[in-house]
């Protein structure tokens, strides 16, 4: 049928008019092939943090899972190449951790969220002391198949920096003040002390082609407490992450095994920041006060005198839905209700706010970070590339959010934003990734594998996946 | 004559103009036979909407009607940049029909009339292809009624002026694709008039060589009636989306400045030939001024079209095999008036070359059955989406056009 329909224009006349006779159909085109180009996808395995594993809305469920960005990256690699495995370490349906749901927005605009609670885990340990209020560590069932370590590394809460720390998954180290991740648990049989640096080697042994996308979550607990908790960024922790990156791209790169390593993005496009940044947020404010009133964030020194806020100050989105609401402060010996953070003697606490040296301090650890990554792809790894981009398999993931470089991006007539719920992409949580954000984040793994491996992976078509994970 | 025609050729084919867009092509079996070239055609009166000044070669005693009507059939093909995944269009046929009356009221008075439907398309994807949230079907229909007046300036000139009164449909139907809900849609339909006119001139040296220039103004289609609904829209959203509001809008659409000749090579065969630089740069931008509605304000919703002014090159043959039977052939390439850069799956349009066949029938000295088929293959267009322009709402990938066209109408005299 379809060449019959080519061959309708060599032979007009008869043809042609036989054309009209079947229904006129339309003039053939011949769509690529899809195929993987000079590497094998056969066994790829996932490297990195929450991203990785698949958190969206505050959660890690089955569904979340499912739409992880290496999982959705999996599925396009098999139709490109039949019989290529991926495996996760899937939770059953139902467990997890609960997630954050949308329950309204506030009279300002900004989503209000509620928490869904996951089901009973198997043990639960309480920090009473941690920073910003009692922590709880919960264990999760572990997975059907410990011992077979699954292609999806990626651990929610993984730091970097803890790339060495052995225990790091063993039940023994579940205590108050251990270094513990019960993600990283639930994947290992029990009693395992190996490292997550032991945990890749020995899956990287069989796998032929990986992802690297780690970091971010040496940086959040900082950022989400406004700069109060988490390892403080400075040099220490950034020569730490450029050592473990090398130490742990040295082993997923060797024997040359390709891959496409991802920098992070820029901290302020994430709308856990973004939505909160200085003067546009307090024009926001003024516009729908209707007055001129400036927005008051602590002096960082402690003095507990309010300054006006600057646009490289930014306010945490979680807090957002605060400001302005009266609470009680004590004013020369007598209380007040002054609206919180609008009012000079009631400025947002510094936890709530990420102040222009706390953002500096972090992004000068980002940008270091990311700078030896760019490094390590250039002049170390080399991995064979067939075009001239200089650095092919390094994927900068500042320009898949959108917001980096414009409002919004356009894909297949629909807008997608950094704005939590109407934008599309981010989650709930104001940091992880819808489906169609993860969907997004796997286009532009792809791309970077067609552009660095002459590959022809198809893209998935975005729009069709579901805008909430739960 | 045809030496210097043919020398024009690659001329007037490197300019960047053409006719091709949603013209519907010529609006007569006959002339559709003739590939459209009937600027200086007088084999048939459905050249009068065309070239008015013809009217005055039919300044007989003879009372003429032709009508009939025509199907066309134009689809695409695409296959996504990155989804490298191929969607065919959905089958639509774009009905269309003419109907054409003469009659001399004086020895050098002519008058008639021309119904036609010369602008349209309807495009139709399946409802969940890649681009569904730019487009799933839109549809524009014209309807022109042409009284036209022709003087006959003397035995080989004769000039004519027609009144366009002038009719269109538009609707539009796509998908919100950033919500879930799969049914999630956003339909917008309208209506709408406007006014133009049509002049012409055609003359003759000797008995066989002829010419027609002809100019038909544009004609701006006022919709003020305009509808848009949506469903499947979330409450939060209520404000972006309502579910109704009015909207007015304006179509324009093309002036056309033809030029033909007409040469007789023997007894039996006709030779035509015309070249039409048609106005498609009036087509800047579809604008929708939609009305407040509920908690949405009014507002202005502009998509870029920026057309540009596009040249058609015709040649038409007409034999006459014997006293009851005409033969018809012709070949035509359309350039497109669409950018690369404005490539919309609404209205895909190509450089197209193209071919056509038809026959008259001479049933009774006063019945003539005309049919004609007309086929145009397009040139690869390769669209760009680039997601940092949110203002023209597109999609990657490259698109091939066929059209087929079938036409089959009565010439009566009388």
């Amino acid at each position: 049928m379809k060449n019959f329909c080519l061959n309708t224009w060599s032979r007009t006349g008869l043809a042609a008019v036989a054309a009209l006779a079947l229904n006129a159909c339309a003039p053939g085109q011949d769509a690529p092939t899809p195929t993987v180009g000079t590497i094998n996808v056969s066994r790829y395995l996932a490297v990195g943090d929450s991203y990785t594993a698949g958190l969206s809305a505050g959660g890690l469920t089955l569904a979340s899972q499912q739409y992880s960005y290496p999982n959705l990256l999996a599925q396009q690699l098999q139709g490109a190449q039949p019989g290529a495995t991926f495996s996760q370490p899937l939770l059953a349906a139902g467990a997890g951790t609960g997630y954050f749901d949308l329950a309204g927005f506030s009279t300002l605009g900004f989503p209000r969220t509620r928490r869904v609670p996951g089901p009973a885990v198997r043990r639960q340990v309480i920090n009473p002391a941690a920073c910003g209020g009692a922590d709880t560590v919960r264990l999760f069932t572990r997975t059907d198949a410990p011992n077979n370590l699954p292609q999806n590394l990626g651990v929610p809460g993984l730091r970097l920096a803890q790339l060495n720390v052995a225990n790091l998954g063993n039940e023994t180290s579940a205590t108050p003040t251990g270094a513990f991740n019960p993600y990283f648990e639930r994947i290992l049989p029990a009693n395992d002390s190996r490292t997550y640096l032991r945990v890749v080697t020995d899956a990287a042994a069989s796998a032929t082609f990986f992802t690297y996308f780690l970091g971010l979550d040496d940086l959040m607990p900082y950022v989400r407490s406004g700069g109060q908790c988490g390892t403080a960024p400075n040099s220490t922790l950034t020569n730490q992450l450029r050592t473990n990156a090398k130490t742990l791209l040295d082993v997923l790169t060797a024997g040359g095994r390709p891959g496409i390593i991802a920098s992070l993005p820029d901290l302020n496009t994430l709308p856990l920041l973004r939505t909160g940044r200085g003067f546009s947020l307090q024009k926001r404010l003024q516009d729908s006060y209707h007055d001129n009133a400036l927005l008051y964030i602590e002096d960082p020194f402690g003095s507990g005198v309010g300054q006006p806020i600057t646009n490289d100050d930014y306010v945490l989105a979680t807090t957002l839905p605060r400001i302005g609401q009266l609470t009680p402060v004590v004013v020369g010996g007598s209380t007040l209700m002054l609206p919180y953070g609008r009012d000079e003697r009631n400025p947002l606490r510094d936890a709530d706010v990420m102040d222009y040296d706390e953002m500096n301090r972090v992004s000068g650890v980002l940008s270091s970070y990311n700078n030896e990554l760019n490094r390590l792809a250039r002049d170390v790894y080399k991995m064979p590339s067939l075009n001239t981009s200089p650095l092919p398999y390094l994927l900068d993931t500042s320009g898949v959010m959108p917001g980096y470089v414009g409002e919004s991006i356009s894909v297949g007539g629909v807008q997608y934003s950094a704005e939590p719920v109407r934008g599309n992409f981010f989650s709930l949580d104001y940091y992880s990734l819808t489906p169609r954000g993860n969907a997004l984040l796997a286009n532009a793994f792809i791309s970077a594998l067609n552009r660095a491996y002459n590959a022809k992976i198809p893209a998935i078509d975005t729009n069709s996946l579901p805008s909430v994970a739960q | 004559m045809r030496a210097r025609l043919l020398f024009l050729l690659p001329l007037f084919s490197g300019l960047t103009a053409t006719a091709g867009g949603f013209d519907s092509g010529p609006q007569g079996a006959r002339v559709l036979g003739l590939g459209g070239a009937s600027t200086a055609y007088i084999g048939s009166i459905a050249g009068l909407s065309v070239n008015p000044g013809l009217l005055g070669q039919w300044g007989d005693s003879l009372t003429r009607l032709s009508f009939g009507g025509f199907g066309q059939v134009r689809r695409s093909s695409f296959i996504g940049q990155d989804t490298y995944r191929r969607t065919d269009q959905d089958l639509a046929v774009l009905p269309g029909g003419y109907f054409y009356a003469t009659r001399a009221v004086s020895k050098r008075v002519s008058v008639g009339l021309a119904l036609t439907s010369p602008y349209g398309y309807h495009t139709k994807w399946p409802d969940n292809w890649e681009g569904r949230s730019v487009i799933q079907e839109s549809q524009l229909n014209t309807y022109f009624a042409q009284p036209t007046v022709a003087f006959k300036l003397n035995d080989n000139f004769s000039a004519g002026v027609g009144f366009v009164y002038a009719f269109g449909k538009y609707s539009q139907r796509r998908a919100l694709g950033q919500y879930d809900d799969a049914n999630a849609s956003y339909r917008l339909s309208s209506s709408g008039s406007g006014y133009g006119v049509n002049l012409g001139l055609y003359g003759r040296s000797g008995d066989n060589l002829a010419f027609g220039i002809s100019y038909r103004s544009g004609v701006k289609l006022k919709m003020n009636n305009g509808t848009i609904s949506t469903t499947g829209v979330p409450t939060r959203d209520g404000a972006l989306y309502p579910e109704s509001a009015g909207f007015k809008t304006q179509i324009n659409l093309p002036s056309s400045l033809s030029v033909g000749l007409a040469d007789r090579i023997t007894k039996n065969l006709l030779l035509t030939f015309d070249f039409t630089l048609t106005g498609w740069s009036t087509l800047d931008s579809l604008k929708l001024d939609v009305a407040a509605s509920g908690a949405a304000p009014a507002q202005r919703l502009s998509t870029a079209r920026r057309y540009e002014d596009a040249l058609a090159f015709r040649v038409g043959a007409e034999y006459q095999a014997s006293p009851k039977l005409t033969l018809l052939g012709g070949l035509n390439y359309d350039e497109s008036p669409i950018r690369d850069e404005y490539i919309n799956p609404e209205f895909i349009d190509a450089n197209r070359i193209g071919a056509s066949a038809g026959v008259s029938y001479q049933l009774t000295p006063r019945f003539a059955l005309e049919a004609a088929y007309a086929f145009s293959y397009g040139q690869q267009r390769l669209a760009r989406a680039n997601p940092l322009n949110p203002t023209v709402s597109n999609i990657g990938g490259s698109y091939r056009t066929a059209t087929n066209t079938a036409s089959i109408g009565l010439a009566v005299a009388f």
